[in-house]
């Protein structure tokens, strides 16, 4: 495959100063599944990137790796001035990285309410109420506020696994295909919202499907095949790369 | 959040009934109630864990046992310490325990929790039995003191002391919210910054300091303690039992759960005497629960009862195997 566009020469990795993200060299297997297989890539600051890849192209154990949830077999990956690669869960969320789980990870048996406190109840309690409170209206959730999570819709857990991480107030945000199989009005809600923190300065990462939410709200795209990074660039960069689009289009999901 | 003021008002009704009970019945029945009030207890100090957490622990009775025998041992010669210098004592013996077993296990999946606290209790069990200094089978004596309203009102203060910590904690304050979201979803609450294996253990302490307490108590209470009356394993099976039978996870479900079995056994035994047939009730509440009562008799007052993802679901799921209480 050509590399065109790969946009992750390991000199502008090391140099790490403009990116809140850089992962070096980053390789996890399962079994003999090479889930990450030398996965090398960056955010910049206040960057949305976008990462997209066929189905099993290693995207989620990638967000995984970098989250701590899994540790990896070998390599770096550098957060926000920290060397976070092995560290626990818990205190890579404390400096500031937050992400969704693609399978909406409620806490069934809470209200809406109390899980979008329990989000800021290690960090961020300052204010937490207020800003659960805020958050159910951004999301357009009051109606459900008392609700277990459990008894949500799909999409209303989606936009909850969201609202959690908005109460994170982290500096980059991980985003695991959130607006997957909800519905239009729901996405719409999500898009204001990821508008809205990235005014704040937060970075993100979003693993997405939609090529035209891809397209309207991503500054770079990533694309990943078989656990690497098979290109980076801009929207349409990556659609005149015929090759990369057979990879990611020829493999439907 | 209002509503949950509202839990406030039967506790207070039932403070005030509970704090006039020696001036309404005789000593058999303030016996009966001081009985009723320690398994209350006791269910709410399972009942931290195994519902507020999630984690199975099937080596409670251990530190009742604990409890028990730091008093026993502390009162009578050589250093015939006064009762309530005993509790403490009780406290830390049965906290330097519960970190042994609680740090390295509870990191694990919670199959290897359920194990590690049920084979502590049998060792410890079995250790007891051999050892001089407990007395082995034979038991120790405490100084009697055959004061029913003192061990009524002792033990209704640290029962309404239980309920108070738990209501304080776990249904009011954010470490409470620490404690359900891992429960619910363990990677997900690694993700929103908590220490889960150090809220987890915080938590398993305070449930076993607790039980120790009562474990004082009733060695005081009943004079004479040997290893059966105080590490049974029974004694862990009616706490489940009746945690699950009044609503694993809720605040009072314990209390209803762990009053209504124990005044179910009292009266069983005066009809009948020491039959398997309170035995048989266990099972048959732990069959219903598990068949129709997920949410135990407190489910039943729910507005809208959990169907899925129950707090059952999770613990049983921690027990099957499943990473983090989600299957
Ligand atoms: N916990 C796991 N155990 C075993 N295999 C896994 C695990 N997680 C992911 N995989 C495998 O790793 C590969 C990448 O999966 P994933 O990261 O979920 O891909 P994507 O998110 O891009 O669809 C797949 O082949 C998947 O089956
Ligand atoms: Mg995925």
């Amino acid at each position: 495959m050509s590399r065109t566009n790969l946009a992750v020469e390991n000199d502008e990795i090391r140099s790490a100063g403009g990116y809140i993200l850089t992962v070096h060299d980053l390789y996890r297997h399962f079994g003999g599944i090479n889930a990450a297989n030398g996965v090398n890539l960056n955010v910049g600051r206040r960057e949305i990137a976008g990462l997209i890849g066929p189905n099993g192209s290693g995207k989620s154990t990638l967000f995984s790796l970098v989250a701590g949830t899994i540790k990896p077999d070998r390599g770096q990956i550098h957060f926000d001035g920290h060397e976070i690669a092995g560290m626990s869960p818990h205190r890579i969320a404390r400096l500031g990285l937050a992400r969704t789980f693609q399978i909406p990870a409620m806490f069934d048996n809470m209200t809406v309410t109390e899980n979008l406190l329990a989000a800021a109840a290690q960090d961020h309690w300052q204010g937490a109420h207020e800003r659960a409170a805020d958050t159910l209206s951004l999301l357009k959730l009051e109606h459900v506020a008392d609700n277990r999570a459990s008894d949500l819709s799909g999409g209303q857990q989606k936009l909850l696994e969201f609202g959690r991480v908005i109460m994170r107030q982290a500096s980059l945000i991980l985003l695991d295909e959130v607006t997957a199989g909800v519905h239009p009005n729901i996405r719409k809600i999500m898009l204001e919202a990821i508008a809205r923190l990235r005014e704040r300065g937060i970075s993100f990462l979003i693993i997405e499907h939609d090529m035209e939410m891809v397209r309207n709200v991503c500054d770079r795209i990533i694309v990943m095949d078989s656990g690497r990074v098979v290109a980076s660039g801009s929207f349409n960069e990556i659609v005149r790369n015929s090759e990369v689009m057979q990879t990611y289009l020829g493999r439907p999901q | 959040m209002k509503y949950r003021w509202v839990s406030l008002v039967p506790l207070i009704a039932a403070i005030v009934l509970l704090a006039l009970l020696p001036a309404l019945v005789n000593n058999y029945w303030l016996r009966i109630a001081t009985g009723a009030l320690m398994w209350a207890g006791l269910a709410c100090s399972w009942n931290m864990l195994g519902g507020y957490a999630g984690y199975i622990n099937f080596g409670q009775s251990a530190f009742f046992g604990l409890g028990a025998y730091t008093s026993a041992l502390l009162m009578g010669d050589p250093l015939s310490l006064p009762f309530f210098a005993t509790i403490p004592a009780g406290i830390v013996v049965t906290a330097i325990f519960a970190i042994i077993i609680g740090a390295p296990t509870l990191r694990l999946r919670g199959a290897y929790f359920a194990i590690a606290t049920w084979a502590f209790a049998e060792v410890l069990t079995q250790f007891v039995n051999v050892v001089d200094f407990t007395g082995g089978i034979g038991g120790l004596n405490l100084p009697p003191f055959l004061d029913e309203r003192f061990f009524y009102f002792t033990m209704f203060a640290a029962a309404v002391l239980t309920y108070l910590v738990t209501w304080a904690l776990f249904e009011r304050s954010r470490f409470g919210l620490k404690v359900k979201a891992l429960r619910d979803h363990e990677p997900a609450a690694e993700a929103m910054g908590i220490n889960t294996a150090l809220v987890k253990l915080q938590t398993f302490l305070l449930s076993a300091v607790t039980a120790s307490v009562f474990g004082s108590i009733f060695a005081y209470w009943v004079t004479f303690i040997n290893p059966k009356s105080v590490f049974g394993g029974d004694i862990t099976d009616q706490m489940v039992v009746m945690v699950l039978l009044g609503g694993l996870g809720s605040l009072w479900g314990p209390a209803i759960g762990g009053v209504g079995l124990f005044v179910v056994n009292r009266l069983i035994w005066m009809n009948w005497g020491d039959t398997a047939f309170y035995i048989a009730i266990l099972g048959a509440a732990i069959v219903l629960v598990v068949l129709f009562l997920p949410n135990g008799i407190v489910g039943l007052f729910a507005k809208r009862p959990a169907r899925s993802g129950t707090v059952l679901d999770k613990a049983v799921n921690r027990l099957a195997g499943g990473e983090g209480g989600h299957s």
